[in-house]
């Protein structure tokens, strides 16, 4: 269980890794049209991923709490994992 | 602006308990020569910077530098 979500959670850590780097590019390359994709890609995954990460684990952002009673407070926090 | 997310950037795992190396890498952070002295330096330069692509950038990176800040 423990394994299955840092699994999860590791393939949103690279996909937003992928994002941040493609956005520093594409403000240097506005019209690399390639590059444009595998972000739009990337974001369109990173997306699902995360919606599916929080339907099983838990909201990422205090504004993702979308059950009762109020899931943010619930352990662990990152430095606790 | 600020918005928490309950997961950090990178994976880490710490293995064992080392209070000097701790108080080293709280220094590349905190320190005179680290992160989120960068960072400020990087989002008050883009304020005068001439071009969209200089403020664009300098914007991101700032940004970014913040981001060890979550390690905590």
């Amino acid at each position: 269980m423990k394994d299955a979500r840092e699994k999860m959670l590791k393939e949103i850590q690279a996909l937003e890794f992928m994002e941040i780097e493609l956005n520093l590019y594409l403000n240097t390359h506005p019209y690399d049209q390639q590059a444009f994709m595998i972000f739009r890609n990337t974001v369109q995954q990173r997306k699902m991923l995360r919606d599916n990460y929080e339907r099983m684990y838990g909201p990422l952002t205090a504004c993702s709490s979308n059950s009762f009673p109020w899931p943010w407070i619930e352990s662990p926090w990152p430095w606790e994992a | 602006m600020w918005v928490y997310e309950k997961k950090l950037q990178y994976p880490v795992k710490i293995k064992n308990c080392n209070p000097r190396l701790a108080k080293y890498i709280i220094t590349q952070y905190g320190g005179p020569d680290g992160e989120l002295a960068a960072s400020l330096r990087y989002l008050s330069q883009r304020y005068s910077m001439p071009t969209e692509v200089a403020k664009a950038t300098l914007n991101d990176i700032g940004t970014e530098e913040l981001v060890p800040i979550c390690y905590q």
